[in-house]
């Protein structure tokens, strides 16, 4: 893999002149400012320079009379960010769609949000906000108030503006959602079918959009902690742990050691009850109803450890700024590390399960097939990644908390089919008990949390984690007060959401729901 | 004929806009360590089949159309049940700017249970409480 | 014209409509519990003694819902369809032996094997054109997923009933019931495991459980129906089962047969028949929760490349052994 340096030296090299000036993002990630034009050259020579590199998001930020377009790329294992300022007045900006199909939803949800034009993008249509929001009213740019947008009213007809397909006749209109018995969350996939083969996908998300980013503006930073733990229940350490991790980056607090391990372990435990829940789930898609209660009843030892550990069993709320909030309790370790054992001695039954049922099988192999270029092109993350073959592990590559002290391995597995990817979650979830016992017994003494300042210096940082369903991104910028001036929220499934159109097309309508939960989504996540 | 609907609840479970954390404690509910199969209480997928609505998280802009749409696709007599903190007021998220508010604001409710997610007891709690009040005479909410 | 008590008797009480009624709701009681128990829970426990009155209370709470007809739908059809197909499936039962002889006295024929598979291809149809009336269209999907599965299993079905038929000589139930001294399942076991795989895919459950596959299309054809027709449709599907599970047994395990120890034979009859049927539902539900569930092209392979040719060397085999029992010109 190249380094950073090179890949630095080379966009010097290659832009001269184009370039504008240089800094740093917390926690020493580089940032490049260049000319508008310039940012779809600087994308290129990156990828040019790191073949398995990919765009991680594009953030809009509101300076004022300009709008600040910042294109995180993911190379080298960390992240470099291009910049471009784009006037409010004559917001236009060239498409990177052409050379990254995986900017895609980003462009889309930033022209929405801010009203930034991209030209020359295949499909520019509403993401994230609802058909019938007033035009010209954008929610993220600052003189837009909550108070300025018209009500709604309220009927049950039919919403105007679903699209149009190709008006040929024999093909049959399904829509999946927003209330389908498959999908535990609103959103809308509508499928062009001819008999049992689907021709075309056009996923709608947005259906449980609560604006977040917005709200978090008018929070305080421990507050907002609260507020981005409910983006989505079943990973909400994870939210918690990159937003306090951001903050701390601007900050420059350092985490007492023994904080750092009991993030490991709460994060850990995230990890595996959201494997299984989707296993469980996975089995209700393919009809495998028994599957989904064993997975389920094997779960509940999981959130009983969280509940003993957080006090509540989803929704832990146990990562602060500076450290965690509770400290373990010495009489409940023996315990857990009980339980986790009779887990791991479950996992390999459900092992051989996945391995030598022949329905199962017959259900998941080869269906829903993401090749890895395909997975290169569209820059997924997480398990949907690992499952095509792709080596990338947020941990690893940038480790956080204490991942750096605790030995595990990442699992990949090369078949890009949905076994594959419920392979590889059914892997982790026995890395995962593995990590916890590890920081069980190696728990280092000391506080758990340290007094941290009342108000956050100006500054921007970045910071990473790896979620259950993948590479978690948060951009913090503060200007002094308060209240942060931005927050910036990429999580997994977002990045996802285009390979699902690449996986449905061409298969037939019954592999629908069975390969979308391999790719494990989460709307909540991806709508905010 | 009372006895029948008190002994054969079915529901319908709905995510208006939620955090998903309500959602898989609802889910929870039909896995063997709470099983609410015991009451009769079927998971149905249609909305035609059901009688009782259980709504999770906050009403948003997108969900609120056809939350109403599906509300009136249920045959009497129905019942709405709003299950966490997010539903019955609006919660964490009350005044961001593509939510509505609590399910209150679009459909009729009948029971309120809190929480942030409430533990599924909490939910079986509310259920129970529900069709108590069905058994002293409650009639469901036309409206 | 005078009323022959003891026929109303039969027809509308014993063995007739009320005890398959009251006989099916047991019968889908005792497979909900299964399901239960196998996937670590207890199913229904509340209502009446261990929750055998669960049944009858989801249908009559369907009885009392309001009835909702959307607009667009065919109504004749939407409207009748579910009745007249549980009608059917209840006639059907006419046919076979229950308590020892018929429902109705001689109203077996040679040929009524043929008449009943007949009506039960007639019953399944009005359930895809159940579907078909409600302009849904995972309706239409659910529907059409009925109809290619079952016309494509009826064919195996019928070889595989052929092969008792031979070996009894007759194509009459109650004669090919009766002349199992040692049941036909013994004598011809590989008859009798495919005509269970085969009767797993007539009735709809996993791993052939496609056109009622929650996750895909809703509750495909049952989507739009509420109410009365609902509960007739789940009461519909739920004689379904029993009738295929009848069928299983008068021709492969010798129907009410059975050795009589002392007092009626009837009772005694009675009796062996519950009993043989509730074993034959045990089997189809166990295999029911140890499978997932195929896609409908899966469903169309598994029914065209393997259990048509097994069904046909079956018949030849069972052909075969009937000649060695019973050979030729004897």
């Amino acid at each position: 893999m190249t380094n950073v340096d090179e890949v630095m030296k080379a966009l010097s090299d290659l832009l001269g002149n184009r370039i504008i000036k240089t800094r740093t993002l917390q926690p020493e990630k580089s940032y490049i400012h260049v000319q508008t034009g310039a940012h779809k050259d600087a994308v290129r020579i990156m990828l040019e320079q790191d073949k398995e590199a990919g765009i991680s998001v594009i953030t809009g930020v509101d300076l004022g009379e300009t709008i600040e377009l910042m294109y995180h790329i993911r190379a080298c294992g960390t992240i470099i960010t291009i910049g471009a300022e784009v006037p409010k007045k004559d917001a236009k900006i060239a498409s990177i769609t052409d050379i990254v199909p995986g900017a895609n939803f980003h462009e889309r949800e930033v022209s929405d949000l801010f009203g930034v034009t991209f030209e020359g993008h295949p499909n520019p249509k509403r993401l994230v906000l609802p058909e019938d929001w007033p035009e010209n009213v954008f929610p993220l740019r600052k003189e837009v108030s909550v108070a300025n947008i018209p009500s709604k009213i309220i009927n049950s007809e039919v919403s105007k503006g679903e699209k149009q397909f190709s008006s040929e006749e024999r093909l049959v209109n399904i829509v999946l959602g927003p209330q389908h018995p498959a999908l535990i969350e609103p959103e809308k996939f509508s499928l062009k079918v001819e008999g049992e083969i689907v021709r075309e996908v056009e996923p709608r998300i947005g259906y449980v959009h609560r604006g977040i980013e917005k709200a978090a503006e008018s929070r305080t930073y421990l507050q907002d902690i609260y507020l981005v733990e409910r983006i989505c229940g079943i990973c909400n350490a994870c939210h918690a742990a990159c937003f306090c991790q951001t903050v701390e980056a601007i900050m420059g607090v350092i985490v007492p050691p023994r904080a750092r391990y009991l993030r490991t372990i709460i994060l850990e435990l995230n990890r595996i009850h959201s494997h299984m829940l989707l296993l469980g789930h996975a089995g209700l898609e393919i009809g495998y109803e028994t599957l989904f209660h064993y997975m389920w009843r094997d779960r509940e030892p999981i959130m009983d450890i969280v509940e003993a550990l957080t006090g509540n069993r989803v929704v832990a709320s146990f990562i602060t700024i500076g450290g965690v909030r509770r400290d373990w309790k010495e009489e409940d370790v023996p315990k857990i590390k009980a339980e986790l054992a009779k887990l791991k001695e479950r996992l390999s039954f459900y092992k051989s399960l996945f391995e030598s049922d022949s329905t199962l099988k017959m259900r998941t192999r080869n269906v829903g097939v993401l090749s890895k270029q395909d997975a290169l092109k569209l820059c997924v993350v997480g398990p949907v990644a690992r499952g095509s073959g792709v080596n990338m592990d947020v941990r690893r590559d940038e480790p956080y908390a204490a991942y750096n002290e605790i030995p595990f391995n990442v699992i990949t597995y090369n078949e890009g089919d949905s076994w594959a990817r419920l392979m590889v979650r059914l892997d982790e979830i026995g890395e995962s008990i593995n990590i916890i016992q590890y920081a069980l017994d190696h728990l280092p003494s000391g506080p758990y949390r340290v007094r941290v300042p009342r108000t956050v210096p100006a500054g921007e940082a970045i910071g990473r984690v790896e979620a259950p369903r993948g590479e978690l991104f948060y951009y913090v910028k503060s200007n002094g007060t308060a209240y942060p001036e931005r927050v910036k929220v990429r999580t997994p499934t977002f990045a996802n959401i285009p390979s699902f159109v690449r996986i449905a097309e061409g298969g037939n309508i019954a592999d629908v729901p069975a390969s979308f939960v391999s790719l494990d989504p989460c709307f909540s996540c991806t709508d905010r | 004929m009372k006895w029948a609907r008190l002994k054969s609840p079915w529901v319908l479970h709905f995510n208006s806009g939620a955090c998903n954390a309500c959602d898989i404690e609802v889910v929870a509910l039909l896995t063997p360590r709470y099983d609410i199969e015991r009451f009769g209480i079927l998971l149905e997928p249609s909305p035609r089949h059901a009688d009782i609505l259980l709504t999770t998280g906050v009403v948003t802009r997108q969900c609120a159309d056809r939350l109403k749409r599906i509300y009136e696709q249920m045959p009497e007599p129905k019942f709405v049940v709003a299950i966490g903190a997010c539903a019955c007021s609006g919660g964490v998220f009350e005044g961001n700017y593509n939510v509505i508010g609590g399910v209150d604001k679009v459909i009729p409710v009948d029971v309120y249970i809190p929480g942030c997610p409430p533990k599924p007891e909490a939910i079986i709690d509310g259920v129970v409480k529900l069709l108590k009040s069905i058994e002293g005479g409650k009639q469901s909410d036309k409206r | 014209m005078s009323l022959d008590l003891n026929f109303v008797f039969r027809v509308l009480v014993f063995p007739g409509f009320t005890f398959i009624l009251l006989f099916t709701m047991f019968c889908d009681w005792v497979e909900r519990k299964i399901e239960a128990r196998m996937q670590n829970r207890m199913g229904p426990v509340y209502t009446g003694p261990a929750g055998v009155l669960q049944p009858l209370a989801d249908f009559i709470k369907l009885l009392t819902k309001e009835d909702i007809v959307p607009f667009n739908v065919k109504n004749f059809v939407f409207r009748f369809a579910p009745i007249v197909s549980f009608s059917i499936f209840v006639f059907s039962f006419a046919f076979l032996p229950i308590d020892g002889v018929n429902v109705i006295f001689g109203s077996n024929f040679e040929g009524d094997l043929i008449l009943v598979l007949t009506l039960v291809s007639i019953a399944n149809f009005l359930l895809f054109l159940s579907g078909w009336s409600s302009t849904n269209p995972y309706s239409a999907v659910g529907a059409t997923r009925v109809l290619t599965q079952l016309l494509g299993y009826d064919i195996p079905l019928f070889v595989l009933a052929l092969a008792p038929a031979f070996l009894a000589g007759s194509l009459s139930i109650s004669t090919i019931a009766n002349v199992q001294y040692i049941p036909f399942a013994f004598l011809i076991p590989w008859a009798f495991a495919l005509f269970i795989i085969t009767l797993q895919a007539e009735l709809e459950k996993d791993p052939f459980d496609v056109p009622h596959a929650e996750t895909e299309i809703v509750a495909g054809y049952e989507t739009e129906y509420t109410g009365r027709r609902l509960a007739f449709l789940k009461l519909a599907k739920d004689v379904q089962i029993v009738l295929g599970a009848a069928i299983a047994v008068e021709l492969f395990l010798g129907g009410p047969y059975g050795p009589v120890f002392y007092g009626s034979s009837d009772v005694w009859y009675t009796l062996w028949f519950v009993l043989k049927l509730l074993v034959v539902i045990v089997i189809t539900e166990y295999l029911t929760c140890i499978f997932a569930r195929l896609r409908i092209d899966q469903v169309l392979v598994v029914n065209w490349k393997l259990l048509l040719p097994l069904a046909f060397l079956s018949l030849v085999a069972a052909v075969g052994v009937g000649l060695w029992l019973n050979p030729l010109g004897r």
